[in-house]
């Protein structure tokens, strides 16, 4: 009795020991987290062909359009830099089996708490010429906050901070 | 005499999961599935009502993550005890993903409080699906900000947590004990007395409290881990994704490949001699393995029935063996057969090493011991004898009558495993039963019951 009583003590200790400890943290004191969340519909390789009359007389009733586009769609090109240093710089294919929906893209980053310069430039049309989107950031970080860019669809925005653009 | 917690691992384990189910319907009741309600609800329960409300929620914590230990330790045992080879593989291979899913479990419920340690689930959760090649949009899209979250959410992991999860969880307890025989479902009663005890005196001295409430614009930090349910998270933090994955994934299919990995025996398969089969069932029902049917008689003797042994379930105990009423050396066939017998150690040599065990000696005693049980071989005197079986529900009542009667032994002892720990489950009860006349084949009322000793205890 009092074996089977100290096992079932015993297993309880631990049980109400690591329940609760050792205490852990992901971040250390000090640090932020910076997360850029991309979704974006880029261009499509290939222009839209406008449809003559004729080709449009052609199609059955309930089908016709203006223009056949081909569905699949350019690659998008991300550079990210923080404090004038590249942290990012990626080539996101869209998703679905005929590359013809959004590129998505989640990354996450420990930084350093404090001012931060976040530079952000997007491109996304089939020869890889221009930016969509090409802006400049300067960023507060409190230790422990955790910064959102969300890119996508021709914006970059900030989300759970305030920032200076 | 109170057995050892280390007997009913699983069943414990299950008692824990009651626990856990007859708590968890309580604090469900105050539990509001939405993104302002869920926090605030629980925070409520535990501080408001922490008499019956806080001791519930502690003990729903506890005792789900006492299942957990459980299930670790038997695991550990089982492989100490090669209890996962042979014919076990089946119930092994079942027990691997009912860890998950009790893992699983625990993290759904971990994430319904929607506090600091749920937003470090969610987020950790979601960026470990998203390293699968197997998502579009990115499951962390959904927990970027506070108004990213919706009160679906709540709803869904309620589901997952109250409904989902335990059908799943019943369905792989039930595969997982199909093939044991006689399953033991419940721990004894003061064992469950002892173990809801504790579990409540724990909930009172620390009762499990929430974090802060989640904020997705901070990174939560000091959180208090489970480290029963939670440990992935933190090898999620400070590895990586892949890593993380191949650790689980590895993990899995290494615990569940250990039946075919080696060492590996094959055991010895028990065999039919229709000639001393009556088809009594005697076997059958002794068998701890369920690898025994009593199928129609195929050899056309006045019988109706005969046994069958089913070769991939039989792990060669021999205790089917014992529980034959053919199995009396009282017999005067020669070789002696039974009506079912391991090749390994037959009816006949057993009877050979208790007469031989007797040239030239006077007195003394015959022991009879079991290959998992107390050691029997050393400490004998000049006079004495050791036979071991391989499993003492091997040894057929009528043999201790005839190793007194004619073997002239001055006394035997009948030496197995500590009881109620029997490697082959049920040796040692059906062995007590026998002598006791509670279960066929039983021990011959003339047999002195002073000349004869039990002994139980484990190898050391």
């Amino acid at each position: 009795m009092i074996r089977a009583a100290s096992i079932f003590l015993l297993g309880t200790v631990i049980v109400g020991v690591f329940t609760q400890w050792p205490v852990y943290s992901p971040l250390l004191p000090g640090q932020a987290q910076l997360t850029l969340s991309l979704a974006h519909l880029a261009e499509r390789l290939e222009p839209c062909q406008p449809l003559s009359a004729e080709e449009i007389a052609a199609l059955p009733p309930n089908m016709r359009v203006a223009e056949r586009c081909e569905r699949a769609r350019a690659p998008t090109r991300v550079l990210l830099s923080l404090g004038g240093e590249p942290i990012l710089e990626a080539e996101v294919q869209a998703v679905g089996l005929h590359r013809d929906g959004r590129a998505y893209l989640h990354r996450v980053w420990t930084v350093p708490a404090g001012r931060h310069e976040l530079v952000l430039q997007l491109a996304d049309s089939a020869d890889g010429s221009g930016h969509v989107i090409s802006e400049a950031f300067v960023i507060h970080l409190e230790s422990g906050s955790n910064a959102v860019l969300r890119v996508g669809d021709g914006a970059a925005t900030l989300a759970n901070l305030e920032s200076s653009p | 005499m109170t057995v050892s917690p280390l007997r009913h691992l699983g069943a414990l384990a299950i008692y824990c999961f009651w626990i856990a189910l007859v708590s968890g319907v309580y604090l469900f009741i105050f539990y509001e599935t939405s993104l302002a309600g869920a926090w605030a609800s629980v925070e409520r329960l535990t501080q408001d009502q922490w008499f019956a409300g806080g001791v519930m929620r502690s003990l729903h914590r506890y005792a789900s993550a006492a299942a957990v230990l459980l299930i670790v330790v038997h695991v550990i045992v089982e492989i100490l005890k090669g209890h996962y080879k042979g014919p076990r593989w089946f119930s092994w291979v079942t027990g691997v993903p009912l860890v998950w899913i009790v893992v699983v479990f625990g993290i759904s419920g971990y994430w319904m409080v929607w506090d600091e340690l749920a937003q470090y689930i969610a987020v950790s959760t979601a960026r470990l699906f998203d390293s699968l090649p197997v998502f579009t949009d990115p499951m962390s899209r959904n927990f970027l900000t506070n108004e990213s979250v919706s009160d679906r959410f709540f709803t869904l992991i309620a589901f997952i947590h109250l409904v989902g999860l335990p059908i799943i969880l019943v369905l792989g307890l039930w595969f997982h004990l199909l093939r044991v025989r006689l399953p033991r479902i419940n721990p004894p009663r003061v064992q469950m007395a002892m173990c809801l005890g504790l579990l409540t005196v724990l909930s009172f001295v620390e009762p499990a409290v929430s974090h802060g409430v989640a904020d997705l614009a901070r990174v939560p930090t000091e959180m208090r881990i489970d480290w029963f349910y939670l440990a992935v998270y933190p090898l999620l933090s400070e590895t990586s994704a892949g890593f993380t994955w191949a650790v689980v994934v590895g993990g899995t299919f290494l615990l569940a490949a250990l039946p075919w990995l080696p060492p590996r025996k094959a055991p010895s398969v028990a065999q039919v001699h229709l000639a001393d089969c009556t088809g009594c069932g005697y076997c059958a029902d002794d068998c701890p393995y369920g690898a025994i049917d009593m199928v129609q008689r195929t050899d056309g003797r006045n019988f109706e029935m005969e046994a069958q042994v089913a070769a991939d379930l039989c792990v060669g105990c021999g205790i089917c063996t014992g529980s034959c009423p053919s199995s009396s050396l009282f017999r005067r066939v020669e070789p002696l057969t039974t009506g079912i017998e391991m090749p390994i150690f037959t009816i006949d040599r057993l009877k050979t090493m208790i007469l031989d065990g007797r040239r030239g000696r006077r007195g003394g005693s015959l022991v009879v011991g079991c290959e998992h049980g107390v050691e029997v071989g050393t400490g004998l005197g000049k006079d004495d004898r050791a036979i071991v079986l391989p499993c003492i529900g091997m040894l057929p009542p009528a043999a201790i009558d005839y190793a007194l009667k004619v073997g002239g032994y001055g006394g035997i002892v009948v030496a197995g495993c500590a009881q109620d720990g029997c490697y082959h489950r049920f040796g040692d009860i059906w062995t007590i039963d026998r002598i006791a006349r509670r279960r066929p084949p039983m021990l011959r009322e003339r047999v002195p019951r002073e000349r004869l000793r039990l002994l139980w205890g484990r190898k050391p």
